[in-house]
């Protein structure tokens, strides 16, 4: 029970944490902030990797690998698009088109 | 230790979050939050041996793999619907980990952790299914448009306590028949995703999403609560509390409650649909409002309209020709673009005067909206602002926290547009200087700058914030039409006398604006320098190189002789680039009367010559002449030559989904410059240059045209808009389908039959030449 309370406790303190930085960022950024923390939602990966710790059948083994598969996918297509994203905020230095980046 | 070394993965991800603060440093930060993920993750390797490593690596790399791939190779415009779909993924993840944990455990946990488990459960897979089908209409795979099923609250109802239901009873049964209601609990919730995600469309986009956002996290934390792992409680939360303030400010930017933007009941007020009801027709009528008011939200409808009106306003400008273009009075062939020209010089046209206004406003402000998404005018609106600061005006944005279809919509749209984030501004800062501002240029946005929201009561909007765009001393607006926005609120901005409107389609408008305008500046000696205009047609100027463009092919094909001198003079020959022009002509001069091949030949060189957006159509047929690299060879000359070389992919253009991928990839063609048929074919109206390489089927406009063919209704490329199409098919037989191509047959075709890389050899022969 304590156990429990402590991990509350520790979602309300990193909510009110996320909760104030996040409200400082512009909202410029909101498209790959919102990216970006889905990517972080991904999280879930440390869940389904931790399914493996203990011997399962094999029904569970099943979920857990797809599990595995949608989570990777969700971490690494979302830190990959956000990067992509960001790339593209170019501030006074204007970038040079994809045409000559295709000429090579 | 464990938990310093917690807090420090965890600060990591705070630090990433941190960094977001301003632009320059989010990549790095993005960067740091991925890292820190990344040690959470070693972390959980290194505490815990793992059973089965075969198989957690094998899924690792496959997920990864396909998460890395699709979002490298998704193209910018997809970017909601992608990250829609990561979420959704992730949400799955959440309710498969929790279904396990569940099943394993159910016994030994205490209820509190099980209750977690069920929600767990219950709210990823409520994100996945939901997120699936913000996927779907944010990909325009389904209608934006708000769908109410008949009875639609019941079922939401039943549902949901079916959900609780199904939780109470799993405490009251052994382990092995809880599995099922949990099986159940997930159903039932996927169910519950789905009904609530459809009926929410149009402009609350952004809020269903920034929703589902938050919904994974929390499906993340839930499923910590019941592992008992701190890591993940902490991230999960992170990302609930990020789509929660999202979530919060899209609701508090529309003048909204989360309530009701996700019961049905203001799409009862707004549109009049009866809820209660039940009936059949409920839909019918729903469907009918919501189509009225379409202009704001992105039904394939406005994408159709978007379509006329590409014709539609050429032909009142033929009225007024001036005698500044003999040559191109006399052709006959392309009366509407040319048309199209010649109306912008009318001194009473409205886009001579919008771009008077332009050309006096010391101060512009432009208001991008969703129009502006939906008719892909970010490159036209940023083009529009760089001759406008070229001409020391201080140009700035305005954007609208709602703008679009998710937090920051806009500023991603025009981010992808090259445009300075510094001339982003936001909302409360940029208000105060609408009044001094000489002119205001909305693109496809109406709600957010409608007045009706701070000066009538009771209406949808009303309270609503909104951009002050009416205290400017003009308003120039390329919106659609003028109908109402999304609310369903008329706007008087549309009325005022300082308002210029300029309906139809946004690209169109805004891209005759800036020839208006540039036209404008020519008659100012000062304003374009003798240099500027020799260089203009490498500087894909608009107004220049569509000139060559509407005046050479048409000219060509009456008689060679009175465009090469208008020609001449456009382009002047100084460098490589413009000598290709020059040889086009030449070809023409030369060898037009010798037969008629090589005269297609010339003008297919000439017209590739003086293209600035050229789209190639490749089909089986250049598989089989094998004709890819020379294809990329001509491509890369275009292109040094400063056109823009992009490939239209046909779905099923080969023998096997992405076979023309493979065959491009396979001579080292930039994937970025492949596109989806869904992308390219809105892109097909302003290309120059279509160039079909053994293509037919695909390219078939009989397809969309005409009814009861085997290709009826079969999507295909819309080469046929271009201005300038050539076709380098073995010959004009039809294709697999056996239905003749009508496109063979158009006036702007020129055909190039025969082996489809000895025809690219000739033409690549006839541009070296020189």
């Amino acid at each position: 029970m304590t156990n429990l309370l402590l991990m509350l406790g520790f979602f309300i303190v990193s909510f009110l944490i996320g909760y104030l930085l996040i409200s400082r960022i512009p909202s410029l950024l909101h498209t790959p902030l919102m990216s970006m923390t889905n990517a972080v939602s991904g999280v879930t990966i440390l869940g389904a990797l931790l399914l493996f710790t203990v011997p399962g059948n094999g029904t569970e083994k099943l979920l857990g690998s797809m599990a595995i598969i949608a989570a990777a996918f969700n971490v690494v297509g979302g830190f990959t698009i956000t990067d992509r994203m960001l790339g593209m905020f170019k501030g006074k230095s204007k970038k040079s088109s994809a045409i000559t980046t295709q000429e090579s | 230790m464990n938990l310093i070394i917690d807090f420090l993965v965890i600060s990591g991800l705070i630090l990433g979050i941190w960094l977001f603060n301003a632009p320059r440093k989010a990549k790095f930060g993005n960067l740091t939050a991925a890292f820190a993920l990344f040690c959470a993750f070693a972390l959980i390797l290194y505490r815990h041996d793992i059973i089965g490593a075969g198989t957690v690596g094998i899924s690792l790399l496959l997920g990864a793999l396909a998460g890395y791939v699709v979002a490298r190779t998704v193209n910018m415009n997809q970017i909601p619907s992608m990250v829609a779909i990561q979420n959704g993924s992730g949400g799955a993840a959440a309710f498969l980990v929790s279904l396990v944990e569940l099943i394993r455990q159910g016994g030994s946990f205490g209820a509190i952790a099980v209750i977690s488990g069920i929600t767990g459960l219950a709210v990823g897979a409520f994100t996945f299914s939901g997120s699936m089908i913000a996927a779907a209409k944010l990909s325009n795979k389904m209608r934006q448009a708000p769908q109410v099923l008949p009875g639609h609250n019941y079922f939401v109802m039943i549902t949901v306590w079916g959900m609780l239901a199904a939780c109470v009873i799993s405490f009251h049964v052994p382990p092995d028949a809880a599995v099922y209601l949990y099986i159940l609990q997930i159903v039932l919730a996927s169910l519950l995703g789905i009904l609530f995600s459809i009926r929410i469309g149009g402009a609350d986009m952004p809020v269903l999403i920034s929703f589902l956002n938050s919904m994974t996290g929390m499906a993340a934390a839930l499923c910590g609560m019941v592992i008992g792992n701190r890591l993940l409680i902490a991230f999960g939360a992170v990302v609930a509390a990020s789509g929660y303030i999202l979530t919060y400010l899209m609701c508090k930017a529309m003048n909204r409650n989360l309530l009701k933007v996700f019961l049905p009941d203001p799409p009862k007020m707004r549109s009049g649909v009866s809820i209660r009801s039940g009936s059949a027709g409920t839909r019918a009528s729903g469907s009918a409002s919501t189509g009225t008011r379409a202009s704001g939200s992105a039904s394939a409808g406005t994408r159709a309209q978007g379509k006329d009106m590409t014709e539609t306003p050429a032909s009142p400008g033929l009225s007024g020709v001036p005698g500044q273009h003999p040559s191109s009075a006399m052709t006959s062939q392309a009366p509407k673009s040319l048309g199209r020209i010649e109306k912008d010089k009318t001194p009473g046209d409205p886009f001579a005067r919008a771009a008077q206004i332009l050309a006096e406003a010391q101060k512009v402000i432009v208001i991008p909206g969703y129009g502006m998404a939906i008719a892909q005018a970010q490159r036209e609106v940023t083009s529009l602002a760089g001759e406008l600061e070229g001409m020391g005006k201080d140009v700035k944005y305005a954007i609208h926290p709602v703008a679009g279809r998710m937090p920051g919509h806009m500023n991603v749209l025009l981010a992808e547009a090259d445009v300075d984030y510094d001339m982003l501004v936001e909302m409360d800062e940029i208000n105060p200087e609408f009044s001094s501002t000489g002119a205001v240029l909305v693109v496809g946005a109406c709600d957010v700058v409608n007045p009706s929201a701070i000066e009538v009561e009771g209406t949808p909007i009303s309270g609503m914030p909104i951009l002050m765009a009416h205290e400017a001393k003009n308003v120039i607006c390329c919106n659609f039409d003028e109908k109402p926005g999304y609310s369903g609120v008329e706007n008087p901005l549309y009325k005022k006398s300082r308002t210029l409107m300029l309906p139809g389609n946004a690209k169109e408008t805004v891209r005759k604006l800036t020839e208006a305008l540039l036209h404008a500046g020519k008659g100012d000696e000062d304003f374009i320098s003798p240099a500027d205009n020799g260089d203009s047609w490498v500087d894909n100027t608009p107004a220049h190189g569509d000139e060559a463009i509407m005046a050479g092919p048409g000219n060509n094909r009456l008689d060679g002789t009175p465009a090469h001198g208008d020609e001449a003079m456009v382009t002047p020959a100084g460098d490589g680039d413009q000598g290709m022009a020059g040889t086009g002509a030449d070809m023409v001069g030369t060898v037009a009367n010798e037969d008629g091949e090589i005269d297609n030949l010339g003008r297919a060189v000439q017209a590739l010559a003086k293209a600035k957006t050229v789209t190639v159509i490749p089909g089986y047929g250049m598989a089989l002449a094998k004709a890819q690299f020379k294809l990329l060879e001509l491509a890369s000359m275009l292109s040094e030559g400063g056109a823009s070389v992009k490939y239209a992919i046909h779905p099923v253009a080969g023998r096997m989904p992405g076979h023309m991928n493979v065959i491009l990839a396979e001579a080292e063609v930039d994937y970025d410059d492949l596109l989806e048929m869904d992308d390219a074919n809105p892109l097909f109206a302003d290309t120059d240059v279509a160039m079909i390489i053994g293509a037919c089927d695909v390219v078939n406009p009989a397809a969309i045209e005409i009814e009861g063919t085997p290709i009826s209704g079969m999507p295909i490329l819309m080469a046929h808009e271009a201005k300038q199409i050539i076709v380098c098919n073995f010959d004009e037989n039809p294709g697999y389908s056996g239905v003749p191509n009508p496109i063979y047959n158009n006036s702007r075709t020129i055909m190039l039959p025969g082996d489809a890389k000895a025809t690219l050899e000739e033409i690549l022969a006839a541009i070296k030449g020189n």
